[in-house]
């Protein structure tokens, strides 16, 4: 028995299959004598299969029934053999049409892909057993890793499984010798689609499960009518823009984007998706000490991709230290914590806040307008996650109209701008691709990146940057957060004390050492340190 | 003295009817097995009344035996759990998740097979232009030999109604949800009896080795596009593929 989450028999409706429709009907389109396509026997050592058709046939046929050219014939055919309508007598594993004389068979409609059912792990399993069966124990590699997981999940309907798929193999024998070599490439084939081999691109991803049938027609009741409503009065009241100034602006996105996306330009040094090489993810790490030259570029084209990107806060968080000023950024991500943290710690969050930054006096104090201070102070006195809002747009219209610009002339930025790195692109042959397909191995579990980033902000905290106010203790001592907060919060800490008065450690501080150096490692006076370690 | 006599009549009976029923799910794999066979010539060349002829024959056979096996299990389930008869608990679990299943596997071909039905019907001549060219040949009168040569003690003894198709469907889809929530077992205790890679060592009968050139056959498949070539020539080439792999 499968569990099942929701009884469905069928409910469950995958959205990119819709086409599936249309598809089926060109199928029986081919199958016309008269008008479909020519087909002929295969010859094979002791016998004849009939209704084998090459695949020059099938794209010339396409071309003269659509009136298309060529090249769109040739796409949809390669289409239709993905999935798995029209399946390759030669070359089995690459889903691909070859306009000239190969030779391809249509698939029995038992064997069509299916909207409305999903492809079950248990008739992979019979259908594996049956191989190992008829193979006696020799299954390609992908084959035995699939088994012994499915064997490991299915243990329970084990025996089942077994006692069917010697079942389906006799009863397969029971079949003439032309039949049955038909059924088993009929077989293979389906399976080569729904549980593609390491090396063949299959059209079966088809994206989210959906509750709803797409390609029913909606009921047109006084419910769907009110939505229709709703949609069209919000969008009269959407405001409006010349279709010059959007479409310019569409223009200037993709001028600018265009060569870093990898649909349309080559990821270098090569698409970890197409070749199986992850180098390219590590090149562009959170934490890589030395980024990419793309990335650098990236963060050039705004304030917002500087930002968003780690690599690239950690750089401008290294060149607003150098300035004294990284108070403001250090407000907006805790606004952003605050914004994307657990609902338990809100409230001490946005104490930590308002002690740290925004109070009269405070440690940190940030320059925003009266007007926003009022209404953020006002706020506070029943926090919500968005009660930072508007001063944290403030903050970061502030950093983006003066720091940014100064950033981008700065020395920080033009030396990690020239040491940069290009890599070159990878060449690989055929067998390199295979053996890069074997090679896979899952990444590291997130878990552990997550408790590394922990570690990298308790280290942050202990050495963040230095700013003016701290080297007045006295306006400082009224606004001491409670120890025990120290480690959930990692913005509202001391630093160590700045390069000038390496002995002076604020009195008031000291009791908070302790509880500090109990969750970080890293030593006291660590400020260069982290820098050295970091590039 | 007369309680544990009786008592050993019990575990006697008990005995054979888990065995019977063991012997039902065999028959219901080849039934579903052979059905599947057929199923799968639907909507192609070699689709005709007589396959389906043969596939209502065989269905309502299956029909039979799930019928028949689900009355003999839910007594065997429900019955009081007596000392003696605690190994027997574990198989009957045991069989009662795999019938589960085996009806599972039945509901799906019989979806397919519905569909693909109303599909392609066949009650004109025109239809038959819009069967696929699949290749195969007709060949369902083995399987369907082998589906009709299964016994089962109740087989003769009970004689139903033979349901049409939907009503079939909507019968197992009831029994699939009422099997689910009547007997509450965990069916992850239940484990199997055999270790992975077995099936593919045990030594099989001696059409076996037949199908070493099947595979073979289905590699070395040629293309005769020359028109040039003659018979002979052909089968030398054949040849030459057949020893090279």
């Amino acid at each position: 028995m499968t569990i099942r989450n929701v009884r469905d028999h069928g409910q469950r409706f995958r959205p990119r299959m819709a086409c599936l429709k249309k598809v089926e009907s060109v199928m029986l389109e081919m199958q016309d004598p008269k008008t479909g396509v020519k087909s002929q026997p295969q010859r094979l050592v002791i016998t004849t299969i009939p209704h084998a058709i090459t695949g020059e046939d099938i794209v010339a046929w396409l071309t003269n029934c659509y009136s298309i050219e060529a090249e769109e014939a040739w796409a949809l055919g390669t289409m239709l053999v993905a999935f798995g309508y029209i399946y390759p007598l030669q070359d089995h594993k690459r889903l691909v049409i070859k306009p000239d004389a190969s030779l391809y068979r249509f698939q029995t409609p038992y064997f069509w892909p299916a909207q409305q059912w999903p492809v079950e792990d248990t008739d992979y399993a019979i259908y594996l057993a049956k191989r190992n069966i008829r193979k006696k124990g020799i299954l390609a590699l992908y084959e035995q890793v699939q088994y012994n997981s499915l064997h490991k999940w299915m243990n329970y309907k084990w025996d089942f499984i077994v006692m069917q798929a010697k079942e389906q193999y006799r009863a397969g024998k029971e079949r003439k010798k032309p039949d049955r070599v038909v059924f088993d490439c009929q077989e293979r084939a389906y399976w080569v689609v729904h549980r593609p081999p390491p090396g063949t691109v299959s059209a079966m991803d088809y994206g989210l499960e959906r509750m709803v049938d797409p390609n029913t027609e909606e009921k047109q009741t006084s419910d769907f009518f009110r939505r229709i409503m709703i949609f069209t009065q919000q969008s009269i009241m959407r405001p409006r823009v010349k279709s010059s100034v959007s479409i310019g602006a569409l223009v200037k996105y993709s001028v600018t984007y265009n060569k870093h996306d990898p649909f349309l330009a080559p990821c270098l040094p090569s698409n970890p998706w197409v070749t199986d090489d992850v180098t390219y993810w590590f090149l562009n790490m959170a934490n890589v000490g030395i980024p990419t030259k793309m990335r650098v570029e990236r963060w050039t084209f705004s304030f917002g991709e500087l930002l968003s990107d780690p690599r690239g806060r950690d750089d401008f968080r290294l060149f607003l230290k150098k300035e004294f000023s990284g108070e403001n950024l250090a407000f907006w991500e805790a606004c952003e914590d605050l914004k994307w943290g657990t609902a338990a710690t809100m409230n001490d969050k946005a104490q930590q806040v308002y002690k740290t930054f925004l109070t009269r006096g405070a440690p940190r104090w940030i320059n925003i307008d009266g007007k926003t201070m009022e209404v953020t102070v006002k706020g506070l006195k029943h926090p919500h996650r968005y009660v930072l809002d508007a001063a944290q747009t403030h903050i970061f219209m502030l950093m983006k109209k003066d720091s940014f610009g100064r950033y981008l002339k700065s020395p920080v930025f033009k030396d990690t701008q020239k040491r940069a790195i290009c890599p070159d692109q990878h060449m690989f042959s055929v067998p390199q691709l295979e053996a890069n397909a074997r090679k896979r191995r899952p990444s590291i579990s997130p878990i552990i990146v997550r408790q590394l980033e922990q570690e990298e902000r308790a280290r942050m905290a202990t050495s963040g940057p230095v700013d003016i106010t701290q080297y007045s203790p006295a306006l400082c001592q009224n606004v001491l957060p409670p120890p025990g907060q120290a480690a959930a919060f990692s913005l509202s800490t001391w630093s160590s004390p700045a390069k000038p008065r390496p002995g002076a450690l604020p009195i008031f501080s000291r009791s908070r050492w302790t509880s500090l150096q109990s969750v970080v490692s890293t030593p006291v006076d660590s400020e260069d340190e982290v820098e050295r370690r970091r590039h | 003295m007369n309680r544990w006599r009786t008592s050993v009549d019990e575990i006697q009976a008990r005995k054979r009817q888990v065995t019977e029923c063991e012997r039902a799910l065999e028959a219901l794999c080849k039934v579903t097995a052979c059905f599947q066979q057929m199923a799968i010539s639907i909507g192609s060349n070699s689709d005709g009344s007589f396959l389906r002829e043969e596939m209502d024959e065989t269905r309502a056979l299956a029909h039979r035996i799930c019928t028949g096996l689900h009355r003999r299990l839910v007594p065997l389930l429900t019955e009081r759990a007596t000392e003696p008869g605690q190994e027997d608990r574990l198989q009957v679990q045991r069989l009662w998740v795999l019938f589960l299943t085996g009806l599972e596997n039945l509901q799906q071909d019989l979806h397919k097979a519905s569909d693909f039905i109303d599909r392609f019907p066949l009650k004109q001549r025109n239809d038959r232009r819009a069967l696929v060219n699949t290749g195969a040949t007709d060949g369902v009168t083995g399987v369907s030999a082998r589906a009709a040569s299964v016994q089962t003690p109740w087989l003769a003894v009970e004689v139903e109604q033979n349901p049409d198709l939907k009503t079939h469907i909507t019968q197992i889809d009831v029994l699939v949800k009422e099997m689910l929530q009547k007997v509450s077992i965990p069916f992850w205790a239940v484990e199997a009896t055999q270790e992975a890679w077995v099936e593919g060592t045990q030594s099989q009968d001696a059409a076996h080795d037949q199908d070493e050139t099947l595979e073979e056959m289905m590699v070395v498949s040629q293309d005769d596009q020359m028109s040039g070539c003659c018979q002979p020539l052909n089968c030398k080439l054949g040849c030459m593929f057949c020893l090279s792999t």
